[in-house]
């Protein structure tokens, strides 16, 4: 299959939104689609996809898309691959996009390959860095094995070059254009899809409010060495302004919620202060934590992986250690007061 | 349909995370040195497909794409308990992307017939999580990813599933045929019976299929993979000053100083 590569133009960028709140990694995937978009000297556009969303599509605008494409129908709510992945399709195929950027969510990643292999486009997935190179073809690029390594990926001969892009790497868009210009630059799109058509049906969905934790300036992260009892770390964040964080290994027990998880298949995080309590230090964790400026190591066994990784490090129960160090920061906040 | 489900459990042998290194003088990996397993995900893409054949009948086979040696992650899928294997090798599938190798694992599941195809969530040499997905697309079937349980109702011809979303979970009831990417961690695999363990060394042979048997034979491959590796850097080691102090007051002041 040879297509044309010159007939694809314009940079895509897919607003995800459930129950018409943008996922925030939709804002970041814009601002660096801007960034793209004004290299390559090509559009920006944003596709919103869900049941009563045009003001997404307007706010899409505000924050710098100079258009956005808007798929508006109750088939699109709540999200299921089949009739979201058809309805793309059919966008990609018929407006060409040079470049599509889908967030790395579980809803991005769950997708996107409907959109890409019946496009036979490239689909790069969980990108950390993107780029254009002097012939403006895309330079994706993407940890692999636990960050050791950046694999830099491209597509020469074929389109759209599509990338699903982690949350939190990119600083999101602000709404800087008035809303007046916005709903003029919105154009609503032919829905293909039929509720008849799908092939799945949600029958029940809980959500409740999801923390953020990649904007934490300090971050508490307890992992398996909390054996159940996740205070300590709770108790140190608190008394440092920060959020908690966990290791897959606590999420998998329950002991914190999924939003917590850093790394590989959780989130990444960018503190200035990153505190590993009870954590070995696996290699899909150490990709979630790498951006930190500073940080601090806190296990029972000297040989652990995470003291490699670390700035300070200390051989402790970090039901000790937590403890002992949250009581000092709040004795000195209470001398300052 | 009272004669069971015909499942699908694709694996993939990938070095063991824990050894691959990274050779300092060209930044590349080197996985040679590293022994070949069973994705660590994959584990959990078995017991849920073993699981579903206790629940509903059938049986499950394996099928895995590779040169020969990956027919070890077969034998590990038959050890479990699985009723067979199917080995995709053939040169023509050699530097295939997520593309051509989804579309063999799609063609290769049609050819079995499949009621369900499950996957692990993701490979951890690769960890694209794009294969379960792109099997689905392929095929135009239905799919379930992030799973953490199954639920069959086999009188509706439905598969339902548990997702992990952002902040919580939904329950999905998809249409059969249906992919399915179980999550790592979903379930506590079983261990291998002995006897089963002997068989899958001893006697157990894959069937063997070609791109040609599949009738795919221009379609994989390096020449059909729309990706290509433009390059591999040694991420820049983050310099960590790795220092170990004795006592939580040394701790406590080093904490003070970078905040
Ligand atoms: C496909 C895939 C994706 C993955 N994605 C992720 C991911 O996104 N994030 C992630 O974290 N992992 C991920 N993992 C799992 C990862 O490989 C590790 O299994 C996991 O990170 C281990 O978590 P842990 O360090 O908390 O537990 P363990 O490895 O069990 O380590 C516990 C540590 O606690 C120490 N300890 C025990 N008791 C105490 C105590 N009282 N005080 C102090 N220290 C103590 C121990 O010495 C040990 O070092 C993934 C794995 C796969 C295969």
């Amino acid at each position: 299959m040879t297509i044309d590569i010159d007939d694809y133009r314009d940079v895509w960028v897919f607003v995800e939104q459930h129950e018409g709140d943008a996922a925030p990694v939709s804002w970041e995937l814009l601002s660096k689609g801007r960034e793209l978009a004004d290299e390559t000297g090509e559009s920006l556009i944003a596709l919103v996809m869900g049941d009563g969303v045009s003001h997404l599509a307007e706010e899409a605008v505000a924050r710098g898309a100079d258009h956005a494409l808007l798929a508006d129908d109750p088939v699109f709510e709540p999200y299921r691959a089949d009739p979201y992945g058809e309805q793309f399709r059919a966008l990609v195929e018929e407006r060409k996009p040079s470049i599509v950027l889908i967030g790395g969510t579980h809803t991005g990643r769950d997708f996107a390959g409907r959109v890409a292999v019946p496009a036979h486009a490239g689909l790069t997935a969980d990108c950390t860095e993107l780029a254009v190179d002097d012939e403006g073809l895309l330079l994706a690029s993407r940890p692999t094995f636990g960050g050791d390594a950046m694999a830099t990926i491209k597509c020469p001969s074929h389109r759209p070059q599509m990338a699903t892009v982690r949350a939190g790497v990119f600083d999101a868009s602000e709404a800087t254009k008035d809303d007046v210009d916005a709903a003029a630059a919105v154009e609503e799109v032919n829905v293909v899809v039929t509720e008849e058509d799908t092939l799945s049906t949600v029958i029940e969905r809980v959500v409740s409010d999801v923390v953020d934790i990649t904007d934490a300036d300090v971050v508490v992260a307890g992992g398996a060495g909390a054996e159940g009892d996740f205070e300590p770390i709770v108790e140190l964040a608190e008394a440092l302004g920060g959020e908690v964080a966990a290791s897959r290994a606590a999420v998998d027990e329950g002991w914190v919620e999924p939003a917590r998880q850093v790394g590989q298949t959780g989130k990444t995080v960018r503190p200035h202060l990153y505190i590993a309590a009870g954590i070995s230090g696996a290699v899909q964790h150490l990709e979630g934590m790498n951006d930190s400026d500073y940080v601090v190591a806190v296990n029972t066994d000297p040989n652990a992986a995470i003291f490699e990784h670390a700035d300070y490090g200390i051989v402790g129960d970090l039901h000790e250690v937590l403890p002992a160090l949250t009581a000092m920061i709040r004795e000195k906040q209470e001398v300052a007061v | 349909m009272n004669d069971g489900w015909n499942i699908v459990v694709c694996v993939k042998q990938v070095p063991d995370a824990d050894d691959v290194t990274i050779d300092p003088d060209t930044g590349t990996l080197n996985r040679s040195d590293a022994p070949a397993v069973l994705n660590r995900p994959d584990h959990n893409a078995v017991e849920s497909a073993l699981a579903l054949r206790e629940a509903v009948g059938g049986t499950v086979t394996a099928i895995t794409m590779g040169p020969p040696p990956a027919k070890a992650v077969l034998q590990t899928a038959v050890g479990a308990g699985a009723d067979g294997g199917v080995l995709l090798t053939d040169r023509a599938f050699g530097g295939s992307d997520t593309w051509p190798t989804s579309l063999a694992l799609a063609r290769a599941a049609e050819e079995l017939d499949a009621d369900v195809v499950i996957c692990g969530e993701e490979s951890t040499d690769s960890s694209t999580g794009q294969v379960p997905p792109g099997i689905a697309a392929h095929n135009g079937w239905s799919q379930l990813t992030y799973v953490e349980s199954l639920e069959p109702r086999p009188d509706e011809d439905v598969l339902v599933g548990k997702r992990d979303v952002e902040g919580g979970y939904e329950r999905v009831a998809a249409k059969l045929p249906v992919v399915v990417a179980m999550e790592f961690g979903a379930n506590r695999p079983r261990p291998a019976g002995l006897h089963r363990k002997i068989f899958a060394e001893t006697e157990f042979e894959p069937v063997e299929w070609t791109a040609s048997d599949l009738c795919i034979e221009d379609r994989v491959g390096l020449a059909n993979s729309p990706t290509k590796v433009g390059g591999m850097d040694t991420a820049s080691p983050v310099e960590r000053e790795r220092v170990r102090v004795d006592d939580v007051d040394d701790l406590y002041e080093h904490i003070m100083e970078v905040l």
